[in-house]
């Protein structure tokens, strides 16, 4: 069986971000600076993958690679089989993204006006379309807002607009990014229980997904990875994380498995 | 139809539609656009009346009067700064909002996303230039009654396709350096001084004439000209289709190629999101 999202010995470099006179003084100071390194893992049909790490660890990264907005500097990467790189265009065939940001919409249109746009984008024929629509803003209980302009939208109605965006094609592969770090609590347990009951119980969607949540990981996901400093420094349930670690809860693993994060870390393109 | 050019059509009406419903959003604007119009033809229609009182109309080639000379410089000009500026605009504002990144994870290819992106300004610039040509002939007297209105539309897209080719190129730069865009500032200024705009090519001096012909303003402007106010053929305007076709032929595959290069380096460096 070919897994749904694959990730072989995966490295990106950034080029170091430089400022002011620092071409002048340092004209040749330019080694770029690693960001993951030597990632491998898979994520099988039907199963919730989560990603934990602090702050600057990679996680952004390696979802936007996953999701062809990134190139890898080394490695590879598939969706379903299909390379992130070479064929990236069926890759974004498997692909539902949420990104980080929030605010990534037209915020002059309406929920129903924006979702229209996004599905016409991803091919889905008219009448499905709109059915869809309605269906996802009234389980995400955006149906009342729905002709409203989105900038009227909260930051939580926003975040669970994101979510019924990336939904909207039923995708195979669905990537997350901190997808509840908004929602209230009635509405990140409701994407909680969709995620895993809906999504990865009934359709067999894949899911994976970055959060700094650990009760939500242990929650919802299958597996586990803990990235740090690029590295993937350990994966596997919840159960088998916490015995690498050698450690008697997650939140134990997870404060052995990484470093506290540095200001300077966080100076890099996202 | 095949399906491919169904889905095309449809992604790009999608892109319409979303366009027109942001500027439809902002109703102020839009007036203001129309009393901008209308300024602008007045203000050319009082210079035209004081340089025929001057007795200096006739410098004006293929026009019966400077009016007409120089209402469809400014009108077809304005296809110009449309394509110059729209592809870059739409990447920056992509880039400002986020929602580039939404729409490079969509099953849509990355031209159609810059075409569809650049539709709506290009219909609303044909509205201006519409709304110039009525108010032209209606308030001022612009003569249009033996126009070739076929040519017209065959030079204006060829134009169109001639002028999006610098556009990319635009675009391009905004990919790469971010802010700060040389192409789409010298070549308005270069193509207002050189091209024709407010002044026939001829009033130039002869090196600057030269200059003049590789600038894809000047075949659009002489063939539009022309083929309005003249009544000029295609068979008759054939020299300026061929520049624009040839700029258009050439400009356009290689920007494509170079927007594709800067979208992939970006990638690389992980700035496709940075501005």
């Amino acid at each position: 069986m070919i897994p749904a999202i694959e990730v072989e010995n995966l490295g990106k470099d950034f080029p170091r971000v430089r400022g002011g006179f620092d071409w002048l003084r340092l004209p040749w100071a330019g080694a770029d600076k690693p960001v993951l390194r030597g990632v491998s893992f898979g994520v099988a049909p039907g199963e919730i993958f989560g990603l934990v790490g602090p702050n600057g660890a990679g996680k952004t990264t390696l979802l936007k690679i996953l999701s062809t907005l990134l190139e890898p500097s080394a490695g590879r990467a598939a969706l379903s089989g299909c390379d992130v790189v070479r064929q990236s265009a069926a890759a974004r065939r498997q692909l539902g993204y949420c990104p980080g940001f929030d605010r990534a919409f037209y915020l002059r249109l309406s929920a129903r006006e924006n979702l229209r746009f996004y599905g016409a984008l991803n091919n889905l024929p008219r009448r499905p379309l709109a059915e869809r629509i309605s269906s996802l803003l009234a389980a995400l209980g955006l149906d009342g807002a729905r002709d409203e302009p989105v900038r009227n939208f909260s930051t939580g109605m926003l975040q669970r607009l994101a979510v019924a965006r990336a939904l909207l094609h039923q995708p195979r592969v669905l990537i997350l990014d901190e997808p509840t770090r908004s929602l209230d609590p009635t509405a990140a347990a409701w994407l909680r229980r969709h995620l895993r009951e809906e999504l990865a119980g009934r359709q067999g969607s894949t899911v994976l997904v970055a959060t700094h949540n650990l009760t939500e990981a242990e929650e919802i996901c299958h597996r586990l990875g803990v990235l740090d400093q690029g590295r993937l420094q350990a994966a596997g349930t919840a159960k088998e994380v916490c015995r690498q670690a050698g450690a008697a809860s997650l939140a134990e693993a997870y404060a052995r498995l990484t470093t506290p994060e540095k200001a300077s870390e966080e100076a890099r393109p996202r | 139809m095949t399906p491919a050019v169904v889905s095309l059509a449809r992604k790009l009406g999608a892109f319409l539609r979303r366009d027109f419903l942001i500027a439809a959003s902002y109703r102020f604007a839009v007036g203001l656009q129309l009393v901008e119009i209308l300024f602008v033809a007045t203000i050319a229609f009082f210079l035209a009346r004081f340089l025929r009182q001057q007795g200096l109309e006739q410098v004006t080639p293929f026009a019966h009067d400077y009016f007409s000379f120089v209402i469809l410089g400014l009108a077809f000009f304005d296809y110009l700064g449309t394509a110059l500026g729209v592809f870059a605009h739409t990447l920056r504002e992509g880039q400002l909002t986020g929602t580039l990144e939404t729409l490079l994870v969509t099953q849509t290819r990355l031209e159609t996303i810059v075409l569809g992106s650049s539709l709506y300004a290009f219909l609303a610039t044909s509205l201006r230039v519409g709304v110039y040509l009525v108010t032209g002939v209606l308030l001022f007297g612009l003569p249009l009654a033996g126009a070739d209105w076929g040519a017209t539309l065959v030079l204006l897209a060829l134009s169109i396709a001639a002028f999006s080719s610098l556009g990319i190129l635009s675009a391009c730069f905004i990919l790469l350096f971010k802010k700060g865009n040389p192409f789409a500032w010298l070549l308005v200024s270069a193509s207002g001084l050189l091209g024709g705009v407010f002044y026939p090519v001829s009033a130039l001096p002869p090196w600057l004439q030269s200059v003049a012909q590789w600038l894809p303003i000047t075949p659009c402007l002489e063939g539009v000209r022309r083929a309005l106010l003249a009544g000029e053929s295609l068979r008759e305007l054939w020299p300026q289709a061929a520049m624009l076709l040839a700029f258009a032929g050439v400009g356009l595959p290689v920007t494509l190629l170079l927007f594709r290069w800067s979208v992939a380096r970006a990638k690389r460096t992980g700035t496709l999101a940075q501005y």
